[in-house]
């Protein structure tokens, strides 16, 4: 899941890079980019808060 | 050697962690007694005039030193006595002097729109003559002219803010202690940055003990250093304003501008130096990496990016030589960087929902292990109230404002009314609430929504700008209650504490904002960062009201979809690509609230921050600079609270014996 994260976000990121260097910032490429870019956020998220959730809930308790 | 994957809430919780060095306690005292009320009362009727007259003299209110000064006497008052002040006693103390000195600040837009009802953008905008009675009185009124604020001409502006107030008090308390419940009880987030608050009340209460601690020495030397730069940066200016003219100003308020010395070689670049160094002490107590990257991103926007890139393939296209920090800052803001500063603001939403949604999906989970969470009971004696009355006052106080909003402009949709009231405003409160108790922060905002609803409305009269609207956020709130709970500070006698002394405040803040509205016009050379301020402050509200009159207005058209779009997907990628290097997110937050800044305004910061990090820590240890952090600024802002004060006593002395001879 990391790594699927990590090639959205790249791939988000380069199309960005495409669409306003070689389209000339056109919103609509844009905002694709940001699509692909939110996903892969998302993603990365997802994966980074539920890989452990069991010890990492505990731990989060304990400082009550 | 590889990186090691910090989360995002495990990497802030670390953070707040270090300011968290007392642990929570569950047994509950009124902290309301007769004599922090009116210790309260006395220190922050005191102050307030002082911290009105400082946020038009310098922009700071200096509102922070009041609670702390009313702590100290109370603390010194104790100790003479042969007795000890309570925690309780002294965050009631520090919560119900905040509001008292607050209470000059409520009535600020009265004297913001009786200047720029007469202001000449606001007549060439053609908004001055439909600015709505209840907002202030007509240009040419006797009581904007002769600037009384107890004449007549005012009632109804008063009036209406007075309901609204009574109705906001409703809300907010009914709100924040529901969704405190919800939170804190049911869920049991943990709010971490909860505890500084309470340590500083914790701070105090432990001097009037036998033996006088850290605390009390960290917070005079603050206090001395306070005074210092509060007398050469306020007091001089201020003092000299009463005898000359002009005052003398040692260090220029608010900004030394060098942005016409850059031009040369970074065109469209903005380099305004603030002087205001007390600064310094927000470096001290923010996280290092923020400051640092914030400053970085705003050197390159400034040296490389509008220079380079911006202004040579003319997206800067408004600027020409000569051209001061405020003239540049507007023209580049027509050109870029306020469409890109949307985009901005969407992506923190964005990167906010995609830390907190997983984040309820892991609390659900962790519940089911931990089986502690879901007990919706509260701690004994804590001084709860039913559930169901707060429900209703918050029933009543939000239908009275969208009844109030629909009077004040009766012909706007009251569907919208209604859907930001019951619909906008709980889910928006619930998310804060949320992002509080886990990260201690807000990180869910949806930028410019009044502009986008009244695009949505087809509503083109210019009152709507003027008028409320009920999309609230409450979840802010809940904080205060947690650090009730963590002072053991039972909520009925903060309740009671607080609808006391509302009537006392509403009344004398009117009288003093009133009397330093005689002492000059504001703006005026009396008042420098009003002065300086408010013109530029006056062209930007006139662009935003009459940006949806007509198709083509300025505002609207310097909101252009690809810029929008850039600084959207250029922050998501920046966001991303700290993510996939798993380096620090807060570096996010620095980066993206730098970019398009001026790095001039955040010297001190910066300063503060490399000798904390650099020196102090190293001098005193991570821990214990952390510790001394909160009391040190606390000690500073004291002291320039009380120089501030000394002045402006002055100032009204001085003003109301001389008698101008015209």
């Amino acid at each position: 899941m990391e790594r699927v994260a990590g090639f959205i976000i790249i791939l988000g990121t380069l199309l960005w890079l495409f669409s306003v260097i070689i389209l000339e910032g056109r919103w609509q490429w844009q905002m694709f980019s940001a699509l692909v870019l939110t996903i892969g956020i998302f993603c990365a998220h997802f994966w980074e808060e539920l890989r452990n959730t069991d010890s990492n809930g505990e731990s989060s308790d304990g400082q009550e | 050697m590889a990186r090691e994957r910090v989360s995002q809430a495990d990497e802030w919780q670390a953070w707040a962690q270090r300011y968290d060095i007392e642990g929570g306690i569950r047994t509950f005292e009124s902290g309301l007694t007769v004599k922090v009320f009116v210790g309260a009362l006395f220190v922050g009727l005191l102050m307030m005039p002082g911290s009105i007259y400082l946020s038009y003299v310098s922009g700071e209110s200096g509102a922070g030193a009041a609670p702390w000064v009313a702590v100290i006497l109370f603390t010194e008052l104790a100790r003479r006595s042969f007795t000890t002040a309570r925690r309780q006693e002294l965050y009631m103390l520090l919560g119900l002097t905040g509001a008292a000195v607050g209470s000059g600040m409520q009535y600020r837009s009265f004297i913001w729109y009786a200047y720029f009802i007469n202001t000449p953008q606001a007549a060439s905008y053609e908004i001055a003559d439909k600015i709505p009675a209840w907002v202030v009185p007509a240009g040419d009124s006797v009581g904007v002219l002769t600037r009384s604020l107890l004449h007549p001409d005012w009632m109804l502006p008063i009036g209406i803010y007075l309901a609204g107030k009574l109705l906001g008090t409703l809300r907010s308390v009914s709100a924040q202690y529901i969704l405190f419940r919800l939170t804190a009880d049911l869920e049991r987030l943990p709010y971490p940055m909860a505890p500084i608050t309470a340590q500083g009340a914790t701070a105090l209460a432990e001097t009037t003990g036998k033996e006088e601690t850290w605390r009390w020495r960290v917070f005079s030397i603050g206090s001395m250093a306070g005074l210092i730069w509060g007398f050469l940066y306020i007091g001089v200016p201020s003092l000299t304003g009463v005898m000359m003219s002009t005052p003398i100003q040692i260090l220029k308020i608010p900004w030394i501008d060098f942005t016409q010395s850059i031009e040369g070689f970074a065109p469209t670049g903005v380099f305004a130096l603030r002087t205001d160094f007390g600064q310094m002490l927000f470096g001290f107590v923010l996280p290092f990496p923020i400051v640092m990257t914030e400053f970085i991103a705003a050197m390159a926007t400034q040296f490389v990016l509008n220079p380079q890139i911006l202004y040579r393939f003319e997206i800067l296209h408004q600027w020409k030589p000569g051209l001061d920090v405020r003239a540049v800052g507007l023209y580049n803001g027509l050109d870029f960087w306020m469409s890109a500063g949307m985009g901005k603001s969407f992506s923190f939403a964005i990167v906010g929902m995609a830390a907190s949604i997983p984040m309820l999906f892991k609390m659900r989970r962790s519940k089911k292990t931990a089986g502690e969470r879901g007990a919706f009971a509260p701690p004994p004696n804590r001084g709860d109230f039913p559930i169901w009355l707060m429900g209703l006052l918050w029933f009543v106080g939000m239908g009275g404002f969208v009844w109030l909003i629909h009077w004040m402009v009766p012909n706007f949709p009251l569907s919208f009314l209604l859907g930001f009231a019951f619909l906008y405003t709980p889910l928006n409160s619930y998310i804060t609430a949320r992002t509080f108790g886990v990260l201690g922060r807000d990180l869910f905002d949806i930028p410019y929504l009044h502009e986008i609803t009244f695009i949505l409305s087809r509503y083109e009269e210019v009152d709507i700008w003027f008028a409320p609207l009920p999309d609230e956020d409450y979840g802010r709130g809940t904080q205060s209650w947690r650090v009730l709970e963590l002072t053991g500070t039972t909520f009925t006698s903060n309740l009671a504490g607080t609808l006391l002394i509302m009537p006392i405040l509403i009344v004398s803040g009117i009288v003093v904002l009133h009397f330093i509205w005689k002492i000059a016009p504001i703006p005026s050379a009396q008042y420098p960062y009003a002065q300086m301020m408010w013109p530029i402050n006056a062209t930007n509200e006139c662009l935003w009201k009459t940006s949806l009159r007509d198709g083509n207005s300025q505002m609207l058209q310097a909101i252009r979809g690809d810029y929008v779009a850039a600084g959207f997907t250029g922050s998501l990628a920046i966001y991303g690509m700290l993510w996939y290097f798993k380096l620090p997110s807060m570096w996010f937050y620095g980066i993206v609230g730098g970019i398009g800044a001026d790095p001039g305004s955040m010297i001190a910061r910066l300063l503060g921050a490399v000798i904390g990090r650099f020196y102090m820590i190293k001098r005193f240890g991570m821990k214990r600079w952390y510790m001394f952090n909160p009391v040190l600024a606390a000690g500073f802002a004291c002291g320039v609270g009380l120089i501030g004060m000394g002045t402006v006593a002055i100032a009204l002395v001085s003003k109301a014996v001389i008698v101008k001879p015209f």
